[in-house]
């Protein structure tokens, strides 16, 4: 009948631990504070270091039944434990050595302070225990977060090698990492949601509180896939709805792993899977088209207010600071006109000043655009005497200007610039120059054309 | 229940988008008898200002068309969608099967036919083997035949779906599949989509363009390129280019355009009272649509416009102004997308090739038929690389499906032409520009080329493709409608990865 007893002491550990901490960094403040009139607050201090100890020990006692009762590992609890104890042991010495020796002030202030790093030490080992080691380097910056070492918050995503992923390991290799991904938060040997562990092979055979999770051979009656595909709203659904969910590639490698049998060993080229299964996972050195750096995000109003003025303005991508502009609805915009782009200089990727009244002192001011990835200045009164002014503009790959009056002379200037890949100049003196030189950019001089063949004018 | 609770404001919410003021005067009339009562039943809405209370109005209110961010990365920025209606023979154009000749005029072994449905095909047919020659061309080694010469300079600049498959073997449902993704009725069509989506650049012109050539609209009629369930105002604009480019675009003879412009403005002036007193952001944006159709009556006929072309791109595109063409429609495309178009669709009638006569037949009607679509979809290739616009312009070239390896037997009788049957088990279609690997190959059909044996791609992976290559998971991007979430791809589609840059 009373079997109920310990385990619901056991549940009072949270709210007695914050007892000794309060008391005893009262005491070691007081020790402190005293400073050499300890006498007239010893009363206060011996109190302060006997309810300490007293609810150390309680808390330690809690805490114990705590990991006996509700599933902990030993291996989790145990430095918090065993430095629980000393807390409590070390205080109630304190105290009786204040009851029955003299208070010596400088030996108290030592023993207070180790006193004192002892007992954050087990605080902060609790909180790791309920909060996650995680919990306070989660909320930092990512970069932050990668100096700082240790455990990152989020496991990186599965990577294959796409040359032999045949030898990969299926479980070691592909599923274990789509875990670490994706479930390990919850089910890891701490936090233990549902008592299942899915951070090893033995966790994952062993199942949880409802049993197996795993049935050789078909994955629909296995949770460890079944509760995945479930639908997002259903109560069973795995992740829970809030949390990242799995990519479909990743469940189906899943499916593919409990069907193959799911045993540890084997590799993923002895299953039943073939390339398009795993190539969504083969590794990309694919390079962003626009600029990857830290650049703060424009109002929404700064682009409604240039979409007043007349400019066509858009950020690349959702949540992207990156703008796009076009005069496409703004043919009289000028090189007067410049200054109304000035709020958005950081954040232009893209300008499109095609038929506009810009001329070649333009040029000057579109240097100052830090991440200015494309330029279109098609039909503009440009010569290109400027040209060489582009440089400044770190991160240009596409320059159009189709339709002008630059001629090949100018280009020479645009040479070696880093990150430019293409020129467009169909319709130019530099196009039609016929000249050849060898450019690190790519030069599109166009005047394609389609040979007239005979067949053209056959009627069958 | 919350499935309950969305289709119940969905009904409310349409419910209130159909009640006009003409409605509820005419309600008035009949049910109360009296204009008095109108302020009682309106309660919340007359006599307060909902346009000065705070009324949070995005600029998607105002003007549906206005831009949206893509939720990704978007890798073209325009689409140009080259449908060819009818559904050319893959095997005269792209897909090249030298076993099929060997057992020409055999009957095709039962094997192929067990199972399997065709719209007139009868019996057991003969095989007809390939009626062009076919070759390989560029750094890629595609094969093209020489019913396309001028294409076959371009194998590296597109990629090809060899193992295309549809569900549907009749023009219309498969058409509808094309464009909507569904063989029904009432879809939207993928430019509605992507104008939804995305708005548009150019505030002066329709962000999806429709023109047809080949002497007849799509046998699905003008949903393929309709708006379905989204609002109307994504649907496809018609441009013709003969005659007005717009129907009753031009003033009427002895109206001036000023005289139209005031009229406009007193109009918007009625609107922004009615407005003021009812808060209804639909009257905000039919000020702004008039307001837009008056910029386009300038805008479009100058866009529109291919008389003072260069002589070059005449050469080019084998243009012939004042006609109505697929070369001028090609032509047009270009100039559409260099305008600020997001989507332009090309539909060109005249590829249903069933050896009934001499123009549906393989050997010669079809020929005759590529001569006019070989020139120009190369020349439109050419002329967007060397502008530059092919680095953020998506093409697309396909029919809604293949045609049979076999030729057609209508009513179980000899045909005196060479024919072949509808047939969407595996057909050729390519892709090309903003996002696509150039010069792939992609799928791979049988030896007699009846169906797709390797990388098979439906018509939603398409859709799929398409969508990512704009900047947007097909699977995400939604609009609700009678309760649920829909999509281009509803419940199917697979990015077609092979394809990607």
């Amino acid at each position: 009948m009373i079997d109920f007893i310990l385990p619901l002491f056991g549940r009072f550990h949270p709210i007695l631990v914050h007892l000794p901490i309060g008391f005893l960094v009262f005491g070691v403040i007081l020790i402190f504070w005293s400073r050499k009139n300890i006498t007239t607050y010893l009363p206060i201090l011996s109190l302060s270091f006997f309810l300490g100890g007293l609810f150390a020990a309680l808390a330690s006692i809690s805490g114990f039944l705590q990991y006996k009762n509700e599933g902990y590992s030993w291996d989790t609890v145990k430095i918090h434990l065993i430095l629980g104890i000393i807390t409590a042991i070390l205080s109630l010495l304190i105290w009786y050595r204040m009851k029955y020796s003299v208070a010596n002030p400088k030996a108290l202030k030592l023993q207070g302070l180790g006193l004192l790093v002892i007992l954050t030490t087990t605080g902060h080992l609790g909180g790791n225990i309920t909060h996650g080691d995680d919990y306070f380097t989660e909320v930092l910056p990512p970069d932050l977060q990668a100096f700082l070492g240790g455990e990152s918050g989020i496991a990186k995503p599965l990577e294959l090698p796409a040359n032999n992923w045949e030898e990969v390991e299926f479980y070691t290799g592909a599923i274990q990492p789509i875990l670490d991904q994706n479930c390990k938060s919850c089910h890891n040997p701490k936090k233990l949601k549902g008592e299942l562990d899915l951070t090893s092979f033995k966790g994952i055979h062993k199942g949880g509180e409802d049993g197996a999770i795993l049935e050789n051979g078909n994955p629909e009656k296995s949770s460890l896939y079944s509760r995945l595909v479930l639908s997002e709203d259903d109560d069973d659904h795995m992740p829970p709805k809030d949390k990242r969910q799995p990519r479909k590639e990743e469940i189906e490698l899943i499916k593919a792993w409990i069907e193959s049998g799911s045993s540890e060993k084997s590799k993923l080229g002895d299953a039943a899977i073939n390339v398009s299964m795993v190539e969504p996972f083969f590794k990309k050195d694919e390079k962003p088209f626009y600029p990857v750096v830290e650049v703060e995000k424009l109002p929404q109003d700064s682009i409604s207010k240039l979409r007043e003025l007349g400019f066509f303005a858009e950020i690349i991508k959702k949540d992207s600071p990156f703008l796009k502009v076009s005069c496409i609805n703004f043919p009289a915009f000028s090189d007067a006109d410049w200054s109304l782009l000035l709020s958005a200089k950081e954040q232009i990727v893209y300008l499109d000043l095609t038929g506009t009244a810009v001329t070649d002192s333009i040029l000057a001011q579109i240097a100052t655009l830090p991440s200015l990835t494309v330029l279109k200045l098609n039909q503009t009164a440009i010569e290109g005497a400027d040209l060489g002014k582009l440089v400044e503009n770190k991160n240009l790959k596409l320059l159009y200007f189709n339709d002008t009056n630059v001629s090949f002379d100018k280009l020479g200037a645009l040479d070696g610039h880093p990150t430019l890949e293409k020129v467009f100049a169909f319709e130019t003196p530099a196009a039609d120059s016929g000249s050849s030189s060898q450019f690190t950019f790519h030069l599109e001089t166009g005047n394609l054309s389609l040979p007239v063949l005979a067949t053209d004018t056959i009627v069958y | 229940m919350q499935s309950l609770d969305r289709m119940l404001a969905e009904f409310a919410k349409q419910k209130l988008e159909k009640q006009t003021r003409r409605h509820f005067l005419m309600d008035c009339v009949a049910k109360v008898g009296g204009l008095a009562m109108a302020p009682l039943m309106f309660g919340c809405g007359t006599g307060t200002s909902a346009g000065s209370t705070g009324l949070n109005l995005s600029q998607r209110d105002l003007n549906p068309l206005s831009p949206l961010p893509p939720p990704y990365g978007a890798k073209a920025k325009s689409i140009i969608y080259l449908h060819m209606a009818g559904a050319p023979s893959q095997l005269e154009l792209f897909d090249y099967k030298p076993e099929l000749a060997k057992y020409h005029n055999q009957p095709a072994p039962q094997s192929l036919l067990e199972g399997k449905k065709f719209a007139f095909i009868r019996g057991t047919p003969n095989l007809l083997g390939p009626q062009a020659n076919f070759s390989q061309h560029g750094e890629s080694g595609a094969w093209i035949s020489d019913f396309m010469p001028h294409f076959q300079k371009l194998a590296d600049e597109v990629s090809f779906l060899k193992a295309v498959h549809t569900d549907q073997f009749n023009h219309g449902p498969a058409q509808l599949l094309m464009q909507t993704g569904s063989a029904r009725l009432g879809r939207p069509s993928i430019g509605s989509w992507v104008t939804y989506g995305l708005g548009t650049e150019n505030q002066n012109l329709p962000g999806f363009v429709v023109l047809t050539s080949g002497g007849k609209t799509p046998d699905a009629g003008k949903s393929v390129w309709g708006s379905g369930f989204l609002p109307s105002v994504y649907q496809g604009v018609q441009c013709r280019s003969k005659g007005d480019p717009v129907l009753y675009l031009d003033d009427p003879v002895g109206m001036s355009r000023n005289l139209k412009k005031n009229v406009i403005d007193a109009i918007n002036t009625v609107n922004k009272e009615e407005f003021d007193a009812y808060g209804d952001p639909e009257i905000l944006a039919r000020i702004n649509q008039y307001e837009m159709a008056y910029r386009m009556q300038i805008e479009v006929p100058e866009v529109m416009n291919i008389n003072d072309e260069p002589k070059a791109v005449h050469e080019l595109y084998g243009t012939n102004p004042g006609t109505e063409s697929f070369a001028n429609n090609c032509l047009l495309a270009r100039k559409l997308v260099e305008k600020g178009v997001r989507f332009v669709q090309l539909y060109d009638w005249g590829w249903d090739t069933h050896g009934t006569d001499h123009d549906g037949s393989i050997d010669m009607g079809l020929r005759n038929k590529c001569r006019e679509m070989d020139r120009p979809v190369s020349a439109l290739l050419l002329d967007l690389k060397q502008r530059g616009m092919l680095e953020d312009t998506l093409v697309v070239w396909g029919g809604e499906f293949g045609r049979t390896p076999m030729q057609e037997n209508r009513e179980g009788k000899t045909q005196s032409f060479l024919g072949r049957d509808h047939h969407g088990d595996a057909f050729t279609m390519w892709m090309a520009g903003g996002g696509i690997k150039p010069g792939v190959t992609y799928g791979r059909t049988d030896d007699f080329g009846f169906s797709g044996i390797e990388d098979k791609v439906s018509v939603h992976d398409i859709h799929a493709t398409i969508l990512h290559l704009m900047g947007f998971d097909h699977e995400e991007f939604t609009y609700e409608f009678q309760g649920r979430p829909f999509r281009l791809t509803d419940v199917e589609g697979e990015l077609i990865n092979k394809i990607l840059a």
